[in-house]
């Protein structure tokens, strides 16, 4: 028997559906491969949705709405031309080939423009063949015995570390001056927590919470504050039942962050996403030259310094109360494919080559959630992914499943992603992350022109399109 | 005593892998992991520790309980007890202690956990002395030593370009007769091990309840992010979680299985019951359950103390959460 694609279409109730009916009625031919959904709106087809669709073994999907401007709820379909673009570019990257998603309008009365468009997508998935999404066997293993890719690729790997003295005494200055802010903060009662770092007791820089002005002296600054602490903002300030410490009830809490420039992003982000009040949060700004390699787990002093902070420009915090520091205005000039080469290569290689190679990656992952827990971003009070019901995505270890997870969550952090690099840093098995959420803001920035936290302004998926703005 | 050289030992275990799954530690992508392996060329001999225990190999991150089959008007259900014979080499003797913590859950008390229980049964370990501490190890603190024979089939310790091997149980016996290398005749003795002392002492489990409800908790658990990387690194943390879940396409039978998956009790889902409420909703409630759990909880019911001393958990935390500072607090009294 001859190969037939199994395509599903998402149709927008008022105008697609219709224009299906349109086709029908007229006697139109249109292929017998697509099996209709109806749905409220093409606002409504989530990504999720999509990515599902393709996990359950559909060879293409198409999402039928409205034409721009005729939605009946507006600007639903401004939602749908702003995800779609964005999780082909996720998908692809991933493995998938982008023509198996397909977005188009078609309104009620276009009969023959549904049958056409149905007609040459049925085409174009035929043409590719059978899609190899699926895995289904637990017991699969996938090992990348391709060249390795170099994610953690050093712009300073061959030449003398640059930043090889570990304590200088500008750290020290930099320390004092966070401690007298913060003897300063909680003296007068302004904050009821600072947030810093410290020195841990095998000498591996983390967290520190002070809460009594005559602690301020643990807190640290060096070259191993690599932790985004702007992560513990949200559920300290927000709706705050996971702390520890009783809150006053008569006052919001107020916490002080020390914030490198990157972590300040995403306080943007935050603020844009209302989690908690800008006056709820004093932002100790840090000048900022760069973080080690390693930070965090090994003790060792030296060391070139972190990929994604040898390409960064932004060295001081955008959004800040006090500065601390004198940022370095001398960018290192840095060629954009030697920052991540890893993605450099994965985009000249094939569809299916780029799938193994994530596959070999997501393989490894045990599940522990640590991407997610570490992310200032993630702050579901339940994740999508971690449902009980398993809705989405099952409990298992599947690779599929493991998939699912982080393409999922790779999409939910599109245009937010501030690439602090904590989930990367985090995971204990070395996925390189970083590659699959630097991709996504490159893509962000290609489509929307679009940096997440640069302004406390909401992400591009949650806008209409402007006057002015082209589809995507 | 017995002694081999290298040559001798891969060529030993290149034959069992033909007869039996062989399971050693392997570099993937830089991480030391316990896999299949099909030629010992690939085996890692120098290593401190695996990145996650052998505990997966018995008790897997995912593993399908049953099979429910409707056909029909019919309910069929098949249980999956697995039936693979296997050999693993390379276990170190934190690895084989949290074996011996989590028999004591699974076998030794009642109900005895069928899967487990088969998989201990089938499965021969081939204990390897450790040659080094790594800077986050105290098994020595907890009871154990680097050369520690418990719960080892055959002890391997490295001495010059071979290894001296001692066999300590029948099962270990069968597979050393399988091919005749060792001769039993070598006069070589093992290096003594590594030693270390730490002014860490343990502190014993009367200690622990006066601590329940200190702020140091709370201290504590402010930096955690609650994520389940010490529970699933940990050779002796055994929580799963299990549910029942469709099996998708099949020939027009509805499918589903019974999964059990590894489980935390630092994630906040763990504790939540039915109508939505979770008694363990505070994080430092969450990791103080972690801390007590090891070394109170069951010491209570089984005797040992649930912890190694492998340091995984130090080593892998993000957030440098350290279960030695833990210790160190309860201990002082």
């Amino acid at each position: 028997m001859p190969y037939e694609p199994k395509i599903i279409a998402y149709l927008c109730s008022w105008c697609s559906y219709t224009g299906a009916d349109t086709a029908g009625i007229a006697r139109l031919k249109s292929p017998p491969n697509i099996r209709d959904i109806r749905v409220p709106c093409s606002g409504r087809v989530s990504p999720e949705i999509i990515m599902r669709t393709f996990q359950q073994g559909a060879d293409g999907v198409l999402v039928l709405g409205c034409h721009i401007g005729e939605c009946h709820y507006d600007t639903g379909n401004h939602r749908a031309a702003k995800r779609l673009p964005v999780l082909r570019a996720l998908m692809a990257y991933a493995g998938l080939e982008p023509e198996r998603v397909r977005l188009d309008w078609v309104s009620a009365s276009e009969g023959e423009r549904f049958s056409r468009i149905a007609t040459e997508f049925t085409e174009a998935v035929r043409d590719l063949g059978p899609i190899h999404w699926k895995i289904g066997d637990r017991d699969a293993r996938f090992v990348w015995e391709q060249e390795p890719i170099s994610h953690r690729y050093s712009a300073f790997s061959d030449e003398q570390p640059k930043h090889a003295v570990y304590f200088t005494p500008v750290h020290e200055q930099q320390a004092q001056a966070i401690r007298a802010a913060a003897t300063e903060l909680l003296t007068n009662k302004q904050v009821d927590c600072v947030i810093g770092y410290e020195m841990g007791p095998r000498g591996r820089t983390r967290p520190a919470f002070v809460h009594q002005p005559e602690d301020v002296d643990r807190l640290v600054w060096n070259q191993d504050c690599t932790h985004n602490l702007t992560a513990y903002l949200s559920k300290k300030l927000g709706w705050g039942t996971d702390g520890g410490k009783k809150k006053q009830p008569d006052r919001l809490p107020k916490a002080a962050v020390v914030a490198k420039p990157c972590d300040s992003r995403s306080i943007n982000v935050m603020l844009a996403e209302n989690r908690f009040l800008r006056e709820q949060i004093y932002i100790i700004g840090m000048a900022c030259d760069g973080i080690r390699q390693g930070a965090g787990f090994n003790d060792e002093k030296s060391g070139a310094i972190q990929t994604r902070c040898a390409a960064c420009n932004v060295r001081t915090p955008v959004v800040y109360d006090t500065l601390i520091g004198e940022p370095e205005n001398t960018f290192r000039e840095i060629p954009p494919e030697h920052i991540y080469p890893g993605i450099e290569h994965l985009d000249t290689l094939t569809s299916a080559e780029r799938m193994e190679f994530w596959l070999s990656q997501f393989d490894r992952c045990i599940r522990c959630y640590a991407c997610r827990q570490v992310c200032p971003m993630c702050d579901c009070p339940i994740c999508l992914y971690e449902r009980d019901d398993s809705l989405w995505v099952g409990m298992g270890n599947d690779v599929d499943e493991k998939r699912t997870f982080h393409l999922g969550r790779a999409y939910h952090l599109a245009g937010r992603c501030v690439g602090c690099n904590e989930c990367e840093r985090a995971c204990p098995m070395d996925i390189p992350l970083s590659l699959i959420h630097r991709k996504m803001a490159q893509e962000m920035e290609n489509i929307f022109s679009f940096r997440a936290g640069m302004a406390a302004v909401p992400p591009p998926f949650v806008t209409i399109l402007g006057g002015e703005e082209n589809l995507p | 005593m017995n002694y081999l050289t290298r040559q001798e030992l891969a060529a030993w275990l290149d034959r069992l892998a033909q007869e039996q799954t062989l399971i050693a530690p392997l570099d993937i992508a830089g991480n030391i992991l316990y896999r299949p392996v099909a030629d010992t060329h690939e085996v890692v001999w120098n290593f401190v520790r695996s990145f996650m225990s052998v505990k997966e190999v018995f008790f897997p991150r995912t593993e399908r309980l049953m099979l429910i089959e409707k056909i029909g008007a019919d309910v069929k259900l098949t249980e999956t007890l697995p039936d693979e014979k296997s050999i693993i080499f390379g276990v170190r003797p934190c690895d084989a202690r949290g074996l011996l913590t989590l028999d004591a859950l699974f076998i030794d008390n009642e109900p005895i956990d069928p899967y487990y229980a088969k998989r201990r049964e089938n499965t021969t370990l081939i204990g390897l002395a450790c040659q080094s501490l790594g800077p986050s190890c105290f098994c020595t603190n907890v009871g154990g030593a680097p050369d520690d024979p418990a719960g080892m089939d055959i002890m391997l310790t490295a001495s010059g370009d071979g290894y001296v091997a001692e066999i300590i149980t029948e099962k270990g016996e069968k597979i050393s007769k399988r091919f005749p290398v060792f001769d039993g005749l070598s006069e070589i003795r093992p290096h003594p091990s590594p030693a270390r002392k730490h002014g860490l002492k343990i502190a014993p489990k009367e200690f622990w309840p006066a601590k329940f409800n200190d702020d140091f908790w709370a201290e504590m658990a402010e930096r955690c992010l609650s994520c389940r990387i010490c529970a699933y690194v940990c050779p002796s943390c055994r929580c799963f979680d299990v549910r029942d879940e469709a099996l998708p396409g099949g020939d027009g039978q509805s499918q589903s299985e019974r999964v059990r998956c590894w489980d935390s009790c630092n994630g906040i889902p763990y504790r939540r019951v039915a109508g939505g409420h979770n008694p363990r909703f505070m994080k430092n409630q969450r990791l103080r359950n972690r801390f007590y759990c090891k070394f109170y909880y069951f010491p209570i019911h089984y005797g040992p103390v649930s912890c190694t001393g492998c340091g995984r958990c130090i080593d892998a935390c993000p957030v440098n959460v350290d279960i030695t500072e833990v210790l160190g607090y309860v201990g002082r009294r």
